[in-house]
């Protein structure tokens, strides 16, 4: 696999190529490199099968990293490409003309992440989150359990109480904080 | 078209005659599995309510509730788990990580109620029909979520131990006391039977997450001794851990050891908090044994001048003279004591209240006074023949053996009591190369010593013999007089007297045995010296205790005539142990600043 | 007339007809519709009878696992992913588990890997059970079902037995598994595939060799073998057109390199076909799953100790680990950031085309009354759609 390590990085400037399993490896792209590198692993390295494509929001960073998982019946072997995308301006090659069910993925990064695939079709459509007004869900930013608690009631007659807390206020109550 | 087409289809009908797969009325008869997750079932004396079910629910299905007629005490919270089925998914994580095992899953499964706000309810403590079902979910024998497993402490060989006063507990590397923190549930339980209340689930964490500043400047928050209580604790707390409900409790001592052991000295002031700024007053502490410099401490750390004064040539009382040192090596406990010290308290070694200064010298001098002063005189047998020169006292042979002096105790020893200085006592002489015979009035599971001291001495070859009462203390006869001691004994039985109430050791008429000594060691027990507390200074007694409030404070003095007394350790409380006095220490230093600062009114 | 109808491929192009011509009607088939699989509706536009436009819509069953899971621990997950896939939990398990332990470089006992493929396998059968009486009732043949849901119970019985849930077994857990199999189990299982054998015999008699099935599902939904890499297509979707790949061989995972099986494909590729090729895997499961109470071991342990799960932090990285499900690729891909929580869970299911993509363009040209028959005949859950 490292010959294919070694033309990955000389055609599009793919690095570090890790061996996850013996069947499954990693490498990394610049997003601008990304739609032509896909169709290069698909048409001459014999990586037809695009498993399925995501994203991961790494806030930290700043940047939404792509994840095209793709795989090579012939070799038995899978590569997830990522590629790293700028979180303010999340907008990335469409790849919907390289496979038929791309669109679908990159409809749901669009409604889930807010990444952008010009061209792509229905990108800005509802996908799953039908009258959804709030900010893209998947984003880490966006805090579920604060909107849920601000959203909906809770069941009354919940109430819980912390065993060190509770024996403190039966035991020693004088004791100090 | 093939004909076949039109004809195979009804080939079946042959089934018509067949017996049908389908049940008559399954639903009048139709019990779930033997395995099947179905309503909570919950042994409410058995769960200790310790909330590790509600922390890995991920449904948040499950509160911890009081329960009518369920008082919290050691290790009890006296919570119990409620299930809300609006909730529950059935996975029964609840019942695989339970610590104590009292939490299970019948097979039932039906429950109908036009009333969608009753599915709600507090397993074993409100009644239902599958209470005590027997079949239903249980988590496969030997497989839990939890370690029931303790990582294993080096110790010493008992053949090595008894060959020197080398540490025995070899202390937790890196890797073991993660892996030994990481069997804790944080269920918290272990902070009330805590003398102290120290901060346990928060000092594990550390050690889990491998921040040993924020785990020692949680220990000192209530402890200044985690050296020290890191290898001589009485650990309560792990009598209470609901980890050891199903196996062995959290080896929170050791922790606490690894912890401190692993800080360097030098390395304490970067992690603990700064004295504040000296708010200009004095406080004397008559004892530096834990309970006193506990109080020094925390009053330095209020901005307090604290001296504190020591009959003894070095500070650490009952740490240093009474426990020996295969248990606590000095260095740790001078790790301790020096950390303190480095503050800014002042210790006066050698200086005997009562003798060399008086205690309304302190009460004029200091605006207020801390005793804490333990319990330094060991009780005599009270039989006759006790003063025999070969009549030793427990504390001293441990007191001596720590100043390092010859002990003389000869080949064959007796130790007189059950508690943790008769235990000390023989596993000294022990070391000594004598044999050695405890004998305790009443029997092994009476004796108030640690079990684990009881078991290690006698693992490193101590006899013991239970159910002895002593009668009489002879002189041995011919060459020996003066130097060896007949120990005679009557043997006893247990009697139940009263009730309710343990068993008392009854002399068996007759049955008297005698044993030839050269050392007999009285270990059973130990009274304060007050002789340094003179009427005036207004401090009330109580069966020669001082009694105090429950701000710890004695006396209150009134300016002029001098500051106020506040007492506390093994001097006040029924615990006796070094966390309690430690204890005492931190809550009379607040007091005293409450006191001071004109805040406790 | 028929021969023509095998070879009609729809158009790639989508249609633009004018809704305002009046020559067009558009309907909506679901969420509610009998004939659709599970809460997904597809929007249809027809011109007398035949469907000119389709778009599918889901995000009626949208739970937001891959959120859900981003907060909880690593052990909480365990019963969530379970949902995924309502009929098939056990890949959900599976993958999720398989995934974990691959980060935290667990091994796990043989046993366990020989219960997880019977749990994987008898899922299967229950499934494909399921699915059978969805394809027969679509098509009008409603006794079908009534027998496969019967044969399924059955299944569930004996999952039932094994890990105490019928639905959601939660049995594969992180680590190995939850229990070793009650006593008298394996008699169980075998005892139920004789039956279940003998009832697909007869499922076999009635709706493979009964002229109106065929009439309707011969041609229906013709996948071209060049569709299966170009649309992702796989599972029986891609063997039926003659792509002979599985998983449980290409990729080998558990024990089903011990296993003897071989790899089932077809060639017509219609909506007949994949049936017919769906009903012979349900006769290899049976196979699978005699020959795994045969070689099964007796006793051993069947899962590793794991760490506190309260606290279990798993080494940064990722993976993605994918299992042969009844419909064709299942896979979960993990990331962690070395805390103890997911960084990021991704759900393939293999539905996410062929409900979408595949479908939409299939339904191109097709009668009203073959829609759900032709959805059917693709087998997809929309839960692993929408997560």
């Amino acid at each position: 696999m490292n010959e294919l390590a070694t033309r990955l990085a000389a055609r599009y400037g793919a690095r570090g190529w890790h061996d996850q399993r013996a069947d499954l490896a990693t490498i990394v792209l610049d997003a601008d490199r990304l739609r032509d590198a896909l169709a290069y692993l698909r048409d001459q390295e014999g990586y037809r099968h695009l498993s399925f494509a995501t994203a991961i929001d790494n806030i930290e960073r700043g940047v939404f990293t792509l994840v095209y998982t793709l795989r090579s019946h012939d070799k038995g072997h899978s590569l997830i490409v990522h590629a790293d995308i700028d979180r303010q301006k999340p907008v990335v090659d469409s790849i919907h003309l390289l496979w038929a069910q791309a669109w679908t993925y990159q409809r749901e990064m669009k409604e889930w992440y807010g990444i952008d695939f010009p061209g792509s079709p229905r990108v800005d459509e509802e996908f799953v989150l039908e009258g959804w007004e709030g900010p893209p869900m998947m984003r880490r930013d966006f805090d579920s359990l604060a909107y849920s608690d601000a959203t909906y009631a809770e069941r009354p007659g919940r109430a819980t109480s912390d065993p060190a807390r509770h024996m403190k206020e039966q035991l020693y109550p004088e004791a100090a904080e | 078209m093939d004909i076949k087409d039109f004809i195979a289809p009804f080939a079946v009908w042959k089934r018509a005659f067949e017996k049908p797969f389908t049940v008559k009325k399954p639903i009048d008869e139709r019990p779930g599995a033997p395995r099947y997750r179905g309503f909570h079932i919950n042994d409410a004396e058995r769960c200790v309510g310790c909330g590790t079910c509600e922390a890995i629910c991920m449904n948040k299905a499950i509160d911890l509730v009081p329960v009518e007629g369920r008082e919290a005490k050691e290790g009890d919270s006296g919570l119990r788990p409620r299930v809300d089925y609006g909730r529950c998914c059935w996975c029964a994580l609840c019942v695989d990580i339970c610590p104590s095992g009292s939490l299970n899953m019948s097979n039932e499964y039906l429950w109908i109620d036009s009333d969608p706000d009753v599915f709600r309810y507090t397993p074993g403590v409100d009644k239902k029909p599958w209470d005590g079902a027997e079949l239903g979910y249980r988590r496969a024998e030997g497989y839990r979520l939890l370690d029931e497993q303790r990582v294993p402490m080096a110790e010493l060989g008992h053949r090595e131990a008894v060959k020197s006063f080398l540490e025995l507990v070899q202390g937790y590397s890196r890797a073991q006391a993660e892996k030994e923190a990481d069997r804790c549930v944080s269920c918290g339980l272990c902070i009330a039977s805590c003398p102290a209340h120290m901060d346990i689930p928060g000092y594990i964490k550390a050690v889990r997450e491998g921040d040993l500043d924020t785990g020692l400047r949680l220990l000192y928050e209530t402890n200044p001794f985690p050296e020290a209580c890191g290898r001589i604790c009485t650990h309560l707390c792990e009598g209470a851990c609901s980890i050891g409900t199903g196996g062995d409790p959290v080896a929170i001592r050791w922790l606490k050891r690894y912890i401190a052991d692993q800080v360097e000295l030098s390395a304490y002031a970067k992690a603990l908090p700064r004295a504040e700024p000296s708010v200009g007053k004095k406080v004397a502490v008559v004892g530096a044994g834990p309970g006193g410099l506990s109080a020094a401490y925390y009053l330095a750390l209020l901005g307090y001048e604290v001296k504190v004064y020591e009959k003894d040539g070095e500070a650490g009382g009952m740490l240093r003279y009474g426990i020996p040192e295969y248990r606590l090596p000095y260095p740790a406990l001078d790790k301790d004591i020096g950390y303190i010290e480095s503050l800014g308290v002042t210790i006066k070694r050698g200086v005997a209240i009562g003798k060399d200064l008086s205690l309304s010298d302190l009460r004029r001098d200091y605006h207020a006074v801390y005793l804490s002063t333990g319990l330094p005189v060991a009780y005599g047998l009270e039989v006759p023949g006790d003063k025999h020169p070969r009549v030793l006292d427990g504390v001293a042979v441990l007191a001596a053996a720590t100043r390092g002096e010859e002990l003389g105790l000869g080949k064959r020893v007796a130790v007189i009591g059950g508690g943790n200085v008769a235990m000390d006592a023989a596993r000294t002489a022990l070391r000594h190369g004598a044999a050695v015979d405890i004998l305790y009035r009443r029997r092994e599971e009476d004796m108030p010593a640690d079990a684990d001291e009881i078991r290690e001495a006698k693992a490193e070859g101590a006899r013991l013999i239970e159910k002895s009462i002593p009668v009489e203390v002879k002189d041995a006869a011919g060459a020996l007089a003066g130097k060896a001691a007949l120990f005679v004994w009557n043997e006893a039985e247990m009697v139940q007297k009263e009730e309710g109430k343990r068993p008392v050791p009854e002399a068996i008429p007759g049955a008297l045995r005698e044993e030839l000594y050269d050392s007999i060691i009285a270990a059973i027990g130990q009274g304060p010296d007050l002789s340094y507390v003179t009427e005036e200074d207004g401090v009330p007694m109580k069966r020669f205790k001082p009694l105090v409030d429950a701000r710890g404070m004695a006396s209150p003095g009134a300016s002029p005539k001098g500051g106020a007394i506040f007492a506390g350790g093994d001097l006040v409380n029924d615990r006796k142990d070094a966390i309690s006095a430690i204890a005492d220490g931190h809550r009379a230093a607040l007091s005293i600043d409450r006191h001071l600062s004109g805040k406790g009114a | 007339m028929k021969k023509e109808k095998l070879r009609v491929i729809p158009p790639a192009e989508r249609a633009n007809p004018d809704l305002e011509s009046g020559k067009y009607l558009l309907m909506w088939q679901g969420p509610q519709h009998p004939g659709i699989t599970g809460n997904m509706s597809l929007k249809l536009i027809v011109e007398g009878d035949s469907v000119v436009d389709c778009e599918t819509h889901v995000g009626y069953l949208h739970r937001g696992f891959e959120k859900l899971m981003e907060r909880r621990l690593w052990m909480q997950n365990f019963p969530l992913v379970c949902r995924i896939a309502v009929p098939e939990p056990d890949f959900n398990e599976y993958c999720y588990a398989a995934a974990l332990e691959e980060l935290a470089g667990i091994q796990i006992p043989d046993k366990a890997v020989w219960l997880r493929t019977l749990s994987l396998e008898m899922i299967r059968l229950a499934s494909f059970l399921m699915w059978i009486g969805g394809q027969a009732g679509a098509f009008g043949h409603g006794t079908i079902i009534q027998w496969s849901v019967t044969m399924r119970d059955y299944v569930l019985d004996l999952f039932e037995e094994l890990s105490g849930g019928r639905i959601y077994h939660m049995y594969i857990i992180p680590g190995g598994v939850r229990g070793d199999v009650p006593a008298g189990f394996f008699k169980h299982v075998l005892e139920i595939m004789d039956t279940v054998q003998k009832n697909l015999d007869d499922i076999e008699l009635v709706m493979f060799h009964n002229v109106v099935f065929k009439m309707r599902a011969e041609g229906l939904g013709y996948i071209p073998a060049d569709w299966v890499d170009h649309y992702g297509i796989t599972g029986p979707n891609a063997r039926a057109a003659g792509v002979a790949r599985d998983l449980r061989k290409d990729l080998g995972y558990l024990a089903y390199p011990r296993l003897d099986f071989k790899t089932i494909v077809g060639q017509k590729s219609d909506a007949y076909e994949r049936a017919r090729l769906r009903l012979l895997e349900m006769y290899q499961c049976i196979d699978l799953i005699r020959q795994i109470v045969d070689q099964c071991p007796k006793d051993g342990p069947f899962r590793e100790k794991l760490p506190n799960p309260l606290y279990w932090k798993i080494p940064a990285g990722e993976t993605y680990v994918a299992a042969e499900c009844t419909r064709g690729e299942y896979g979960f891909y993990v990331a962690s950031d070395g805390s103890d929580k997911p960084r990021r869970v991704a759900v393939r299911g293999p539905s996410y085309t062929h409900a979408v993509a595949v479908m939409e363009r299939l339904a191109r040209g097709v009668n009203i009354a073959d829609v759900a028959g032709l959805m059917v005949s693709l087998h997809t859950y929309p839960p692993e759609i929408e997560r």
